[in-house]
């Protein structure tokens, strides 16, 4: 028998957090090493933090993958990958930039080739600093990950739908040539 | 002092007697700098790897004298067995920059070839894989010539996020953010150090 | 009948692919007919970098440029500036730059390793190997305060001093290393899977391999004996006694044999250099580094990194600034030219294994 105290809001929002709940213990990483971060991963991954114990692990492919692990800087060539990788995935999808760089270029500001800060490209969720963060501090930015979702407050991928043209003019003012697909949203 | 007979010096007197141009010098023991006219970079690398046993191309490197407006080419040869390292140098016209392939010589001078092509701007005649290597869409200066601000252009395209302004003084930002009183003497410790 | 030629692109996004680079591959049914290379995904423009920074500034950069081995970098950057300007460095901080390069170069071998069977599936290696190279790590987190990038070797020096104790704590990981060797042995390098796996794959000719500038382990695995440690010996090398491993065949399999062997050798000279390492000054003080010139002038030094001759091309104009910082790893040369030219009449699913046993690396190939 349905408590019939509970409303329609109500209802949606008991369904949410049982799927929260599922998705945040299950946390498939696209494994694209971007930039040099990519080296604390193995240890992250292998035998002595092993993250998978937090449930998350590698994948191979982007359409199967949740979370966009940004390790480090992104130069421009990348950049255009890393968009449409990200375009790829399937929703929930969560983006963790990884390291100083991503969030204002790092030791690489003046770089005429490397992006300054990742939130004008594509939405972060969370973000992990230092150049480069150890083990444990990647483990740390997971869980914060996890504890957005479960609280329903991870929703970069939402707002880039909603705010595309923002992230679209600020994407191609550095990618000069387009060719890029569109994909169904 | 390097004995006369040995490796270096060698070296130097075959290169001397064969091209009588060029400004030969042995800067310390295993080190034999070449300085020539461009033209003939092509025979000297040739008569370097048959006849010298220069078989391997350690590196090749492009730097950028602006002041002069030229750019300096730069080979570097190992002889395996005398192990004897020559630098040869050579200068060429900064504007419209040309030169010959050496990429018959060695096959990997043409990766080097395609990155001062993209990075200097420097046309390799006979290579035919230059065009984009590192760089995808690149439109200008090429980027490794002086005169291209990677800090203007970085600024110009880039977001830059504020923050980094006052990081100059790491001390007094932190006092800054805290309300920390800071003592005289520790307030311009930064300064004080760039004057000693 | 000739089969119909594909064209398949492997990265840059690739679980197998070493980094982030792509190879694009031109391929009859199974067999590659033609590999082209693509790099540039993790161009930082390091060398423009370092036009806009002071020489100190440098050393924090370059270490960045070879992410599983950094230590050369930096060791590149202060021997050159050392011989540009003819600057001493003390006997002890020579030894230590030496147990550093040691440590480092262990360590990768270490991820090497993982690399090199997880190319091949056999996951549980990785496991081991990521999990006792962190033993190493930590032992670099101990003196530098760094796991992974240390920017401990400067000009003139080291940064600091040995901490109490340090040297009991090299031997213990050291010994404990040397006990897994067994181990990876039997899982790997004994491996009747491995061995049919790599013999035979991936040859470098012999008579062709100095002169497509192949270097470090390929070259000694073509049987060749150069090793920059012998050749030209920097820092203390000529002091301490090694053997430079060959081994003939010209396949992934004497490659993985000579790294096996060389394994041994780096425990046996860090052994050496902390048995000898004499007392005194770690550091020769330069000048305040804000103001620090070097005189006009330039040189080219090099260091046997794993992969191989691991060069830095300096050029001083006699400003506080360098005027060219040249970086040639040996991946410039091996992850490009030699790789194209023995990907072909290779598998597809060779490629990665290939690319793992040359020690491809991108970002020392574009910085």
């Amino acid at each position: 028998m349905m408590n019939p105290n509970i409303n329609e809001k109500d209802k949606r929002r008991i369904r949410d957090i049982v799927q929260d709940f599922a998705r945040k213990h299950s946390l498939w990483v696209l494994a694209y090493g971007t930039g040099c971060g990519a080296i604390e991963i193995p240890p992250t991954m292998t035998s002595r933090y092993d993250a998978e114990r937090f449930g998350i692990r590698g994948s191979a492919t982007p359409r199967q993958a949740d979370v966009l692990l940004i390790t480090g800087y992104l130069a421009t060539k990348t950049l255009k990958r890393v968009i449409r990788t990200y375009e790829q995935m399937q929703a929930p999808k969560y983006v963790i930039g990884f390291g100083s760089c991503t969030i204002n270029g790092g030791m690489y500001w003046d770089s005429y080739n490397t992006i300054n800060a990742l939130d004008r490209y594509l939405p972060v969720d969370v973000y992990i600093n230092g150049c480069m963060p150890r083990p444990e501090s990647v483990i740390q930015g997971f869980i914060k990950l996890q504890s957005l979702i479960a609280e329903g407050k991870a929703d970069g991928a939402d707002k880039y739908q909603e705010n595309l043209e923002w992230y679209r003019e600020n994407q191609k003012k550095i990618i000069h040539n387009w060719k890029m697909p569109d994909y169904n949203w | 002092m390097l004995d006369k007979d040995c490796n270096e010096n060698k070296c130097a007197e075959q290169i001397k007697k064969t091209f009588q141009t060029a400004e030969v010098e042995v800067k310390r023991e295993k080190r034999v700098t070449v300085q020539l006219r461009s033209d003939l970079i092509p025979p000297f690398l040739s008569f370097a790897k048959e006849f010298m046993e220069f078989k391997h191309l350690s590196h090749m490197s492009c730097v950028d004298w602006v002041e002069d407006n030229e750019l300096e080419l730069v080979f570097i040869l190992w002889n395996y067995e005398q192990q004897v390292q020559i630098i040869a140098k050579t200068r060429i016209e900064r504007v419209n920059a040309q030169f010959v392939s050496v990429k018959k010589f060695w096959n990997q001078a043409e990766t080097y070839e395609r990155e001062f092509h993209e990075m200097y701007g420097v046309n390799f005649v006979g290579n035919d894989r230059l065009g984009e290597f590192i760089l995808e869409d690149w439109e200008g200066v090429p980027p490794m010539l002086r005169d291209f601000d990677s800090i203007k252009y970085s600024k110009e395209t880039f977001y830059q996020r504020p923050g980094r302004e006052d990081a100059q003084n790491v001390r007094a930002t932190i006092a800054k953010h805290s309300g920390e009183e800071v003592p005289g003497f520790a307030k311009d410790y930064t300064i004080r150090n760039i004057e000693d | 009948m000739r089969e119909k030629e594909t064209t398949l692109y492997l990265g840059p996004q690739h679980p197998g692919i070493t980094g982030n680079m792509m190879v694009k591959l031109k391929v009859a049914g199974d067999t590659i007919v033609k590999a082209e290379t693509h790099v540039g995904y993790l161009h930082r423009a390091f060398e423009k970098l370092m036009e806009n920074r002071t020489w100190t500034q440098c050393f924090p950069i370059v270490c960045r440029i070879c992410v599983p081995e950094p230590d050369p970098n930096e060791e590149n950057l202060a021997r050159a500036i050392e011989e540009i300007e003819g600057r001493e460095v003390p006997e002890r901080a020579k030894y230590i730059r030496v147990m550093v390069l040691e440590l480092a170069r262990l360590a990768s071998y270490q991820l090497w390793m993982g690399g090199q069977s997880g190319s091949m599936g056999l996951y549980t290696m990785p496991q081991w190997t990521v999990g006792d190279r962190d033993y190493i790590l930590d032992l670099f987190e101990e003196l530098t305060g760094g796991r992974i990038y240390h920017m401990y070797i400067w000009a003139g020096g080291v940064r600091r001093d040995l901490p109490d104790g340090l040297k009991g704590r090299v031997l213990n990981v050291l010994k404990y290393l040397e006990n897994r060797l067994p181990d990876y042995d039997k899982l790997m390098f004994q491996n009747a899977m491995f061995r049919k796996r790599a013999e035979g794959v991936g040859i470098i000719p012999k008579e062709k391999a100095i002169e497509w500038g192949v270097v470090g382990s390929p070259l000694r695995g073509c049987g060749i004996k150069h090793d920059v440690r012998i050749d030209e010996p920097y820092e203390v090398y000529d002091k301490l006694e090694f053997e430079v491993p060959t081994h003939e065949g010209n396949d992934i399999w004497s490659r993985a044999m000579v790294r096996r062997q060389e394994i041994e050798q780096s425990i046996s000279i860090i052994r050496q250099v902390l048995d000898k390492m004499p007392e005194g000054e770690y550091y020769n003080k330069i000048p305040n580094p804000l103001n620090w010139t070097i005189p006009a002038g330039d040189a080219f030094v090099k260091t046997e990194s794993v992969r191989g001759e691991f060069g830095y091309y300096v050029v001083s104009d006699g400003s506080d600034k360098p005027r060219r910082v040249h970086v040639r790893g040996p991946a410039y040369v091996h992850g490009v030219t030699v790789l194209e030219e023995i990907l072909k009449g290779a598998n597809i699913s060779d490629v990665s294994f290939i690319m793992n046993s040359l020690g491809t690396c991108p970002p020392e190939i574009e910085r």
